[in-house]
């Protein structure tokens, strides 16, 4: 089929409305940014063709608006929206706004979208395709005893969680049944007062699981392919910080399986585009659906690293009708890592540190990748996700790709707000991360040595080098006086004093 | 040349450690801390960054201020630095917080101009309340008083110059 867009509105904000455009430009397509009135200013509004207000600044009312956006869509006359990760990207009432607009979506078709939006209905879906769920009910228990029979056959730990619960809340871990009836009924007051809602199932728990999730690509003629993993299991407060591929703890084998099961589960939902499978890997390397992403993934830089391809013009292709241009597995060449930054700071249970970058020096240098969107000048708004870039190399092998992301990252300069810069670096250096033996555990583990323990020596220069350079601006200023008593402004008595 | 003394503290609470820096013309330095003596080279640099070579070692150090402490980046290590001068520390004994025994004088840490008193005679004031502003170097300080107590005397008057080291206002 050939390509019939001419115009892209790019329904997102930050890094990854720009990734997006940068694709489109390179293409010859034209493009349109959206942005609430916190960003006006931002980056991705400057390197559109064309820009649309919707809205003010909270999300819901700007890049969430469906209406808002839809009518910048037909203002500008795009072809298509692109989502982006986020927002509107997971929304299957979007999608079919834009169907009825006539305005392409780039993802997913609104039936695939709801099959894998909800938890549960997303397990059922899985259960029914053969795919490896993490054991546990579908649907929330009726009495103890039956919850209980149900803990027995799946063995403990287990978790109990909120059927109503998300966001970490509402999840209750028991270690044995004569711990069962007591947590069971924790769990219902629990859900009651934060959900309104007291119902609750239960899962298998999985200690301290690795999460690996699987790239997956499908088009509109019934092809998916899977373009292998990638590893994100350092995370801080269930948010990913680092990402990698290929993952240090998957041999070809059980690569090679779990892309075949990634393309199962995207295949049972009718699924088109990009879309993410992400599963939970225990200890002895059992494999577990988690949840599907049907959206690109903030971390697919890495992928396009090891694969040498463009993800978004494949979306685009994909969009447009175009077949998948090969459907073997691809063999990842090389390995590639990602770090997030973030304005944040990692000392202060990583409390987000919006503000005005003052100075912004990007790395640069051989297979260094810089996604992202903030310049010197701008004012990270505190209105939204305080991700301000991704970080990301290539080597040959892990090791290599370890010190050039360190080297890469001690070139970053952020100046004016606090970032997890240094943060970073420590993961890479520390000795679970150089072996890539590290789980969903790790960061919280290793947080006070994540944190403490400064060298020294830099210590001792930074000393130095402030005194000197407090030498030197009080040398700058008396000159700057005399100066001004020179000419005869402003000179006063104590002044003339001060500088004998 | 002339030696100038330099207090720098990298933790909160810490004794504040002596930095001797002398100019040796240019943007050289002879630097005396911690026992050992160095020869820096600082080549100041737009938006505060500092190119530093220290006894022939090379370091980019970016600086960044927050109040009154300088945030210092040397490769990738970020080290809060506070330094003062003696003037500086002056300034901060005379505004610092002490549990005090009788009569205290608050009195100028250096030649300057009386913009604000905020007390008279016979008012009752807390340990840290602020007493008098003085300004100096375009920089407007807030003297406060070192304990709580009654004003018994008040020698500041609002815009006249003082000395180093004139009486402002006694408390006790």
């Amino acid at each position: 089929m050939a390509p019939r867009f001419k115009r892209v509105l790019v329904a997102n904000r930050g890094e990854i409305a720009i990734r997006v455009m940068r694709t489109c430009r390179e293409l010859g397509l034209s493009t349109v940014a959206v942005y609430s009135e916190a960003d006006r200013s931002a980056l991705h509004v400057r390197q559109a063709d064309q820009a649309y207000c919707v809205g003010p600044p909270p999300s819901r009312e700007s890049y969430l608006s469906q209406d808002a956006i839809l009518d910048a869509a037909k203002k500008a006359k795009a072809d298509a929206i692109h989502p982006g990760y986020g927002f509107l990207s997971e929304n299957a009432s979007f999608v079919r706004a834009c169907d009825a607009a006539g305005i392409a979506f780039i993802g997913p078709p609104a039936s695939a979208m709801d099959a894998m939006g909800e938890k549960t209905r997303a397990r059922a879906h899985m259960v029914k395709a053969n795919v490896p769920v993490v054991p546990g009910a579908t649907e929330p228990f009726k009495t103890l005893e039956e919850a209980r029979a149900f803990a027995e056959k799946v063995g403990f730990p287990v978790m109990l969680k909120a059927a109503g619960g998300g966001g970490g809340k509402g999840m209750r871990r028991i270690e044995k049944m004569a711990d069962f009836e007591s947590g069971w009924r924790a769990a219902k007051s629990e859900a009651m007062s934060s959900f309104g809602n007291d119902a609750v199932y239960l899962e298998k728990y999985l200690d301290q699981p690795h999460h690996v999730e699987i790239q997956v690509f499908a088009d509109g003629q019934g092809n998916c392919i899977h373009l292998n993993e990638r590893e994100c299991s350092a995370q801080r407060r269930h948010q990913k910080v680092i990402e990698e591929t290929p993952s240090p703890i998957l041999n070809p084998t059980l690569r090679a399986q779990m892309g075949d099961v990634a393309v199962r589960a995207a295949k049972s939902v009718g699924y088109i585009g990009a879309g993410t499978v992400e599963f939970l890997v225990d200890s002895t390397r059992s494999f577990y659906f988690l949840e599907m992403n049907t959206r690109l993934q903030v971390e697919h830089p890495v992928t396009e690293w090891v694969t040498g391809l463009d993800l978004v013009r494949w979306q685009l292709d994909v969009a447009q009708g175009a077949r998948l241009p090969f459907l073997e597995p691809l063999h990842p060449r090389g390995h590639s890592i990602e770090a997030r930054v973030y304005a944040e700071d990692p000392g202060q249970n990583f409390m987000p540190s919006p503000g005005r970058i003052d100075y912004l020096r990007i790395p640069g240098g051989p297979y260094v990748r810089d996604d992202s969107g903030v310049y010197a000048g701008y004012e990270v708004p505190r209105f939204y996700d305080p991700m301000i870039s991704k970080l990301s190399v290539w080597a040959p092998t892990r090791p290599e790709a370890i010190a050039r992301l360190d080297r890469a990252l001690s070139e970053y300069v952020v100046k004016g707000i606090t970032t997890n810069l240094r943060y970073l670096r420590r993961i890479l250096q520390h000795p679970d991360f150089v072996k890539g033996d590290y789980d969903t555990g790790f960061l919280p583990r290793a947080h006070d040595q994540l944190l403490g323990g400064d060298d020294a020596k830099l210590t001792e220069v930074a000393v130095l080098a402030a005194a000197v350079y407090a030498q030197q601006r009080a040398e700058k200023a008396a000159t700057k006086i005399s100066a001004a008593t020179a000419t005869g402004t402003q000179g006063s008595m104590w002044r003339h004093g001060r500088q004998r | 040349m002339r030696t100038t003394r330099y207090y720098a503290k990298t933790k909160r609470g810490q004794e504040p450690e002596t930095v001797d820096v002398s100019p040796l013309g240019g943007q050289r330095y002879a630097v005396t801390y911690l026992g050992a003596k160095h020869e820096l080279e600082s080549l100041v640099l737009p938006h505060g960054a500092v190119s530093l070579i220290i006894d022939g070692e090379s370091y980019a150090v970016e600086f960044e201020e927050v109040g009154d402490e300088v945030r210092v980046l040397v490769k990738g290590q970020v080290t809060k630095v506070d330094v003062a001068d003696e003037r500086k520390m002056r300034m901060r004994a005379a505004g610092g917080s002490f549990t005090v025994e009788g009569k205290q004088t608050i009195a100028a840490p250096m030649p300057g101009k009386v913009v604000k008193v905020f007390v008279k005679v016979g008012d009752t004031v807390t340990e840290g309340q602020g007493i008098v502003v003085v300004e100096a170097m375009k920089m407007e300080n807030e003297l406060k008083s070192p304990k709580a107590g009654k004003v018994v005397e008040v020698a500041a008057v609002e815009g006249t110059a003082v000395e180093n080291g004139a009486k402002l206002v006694v408390v006790e």
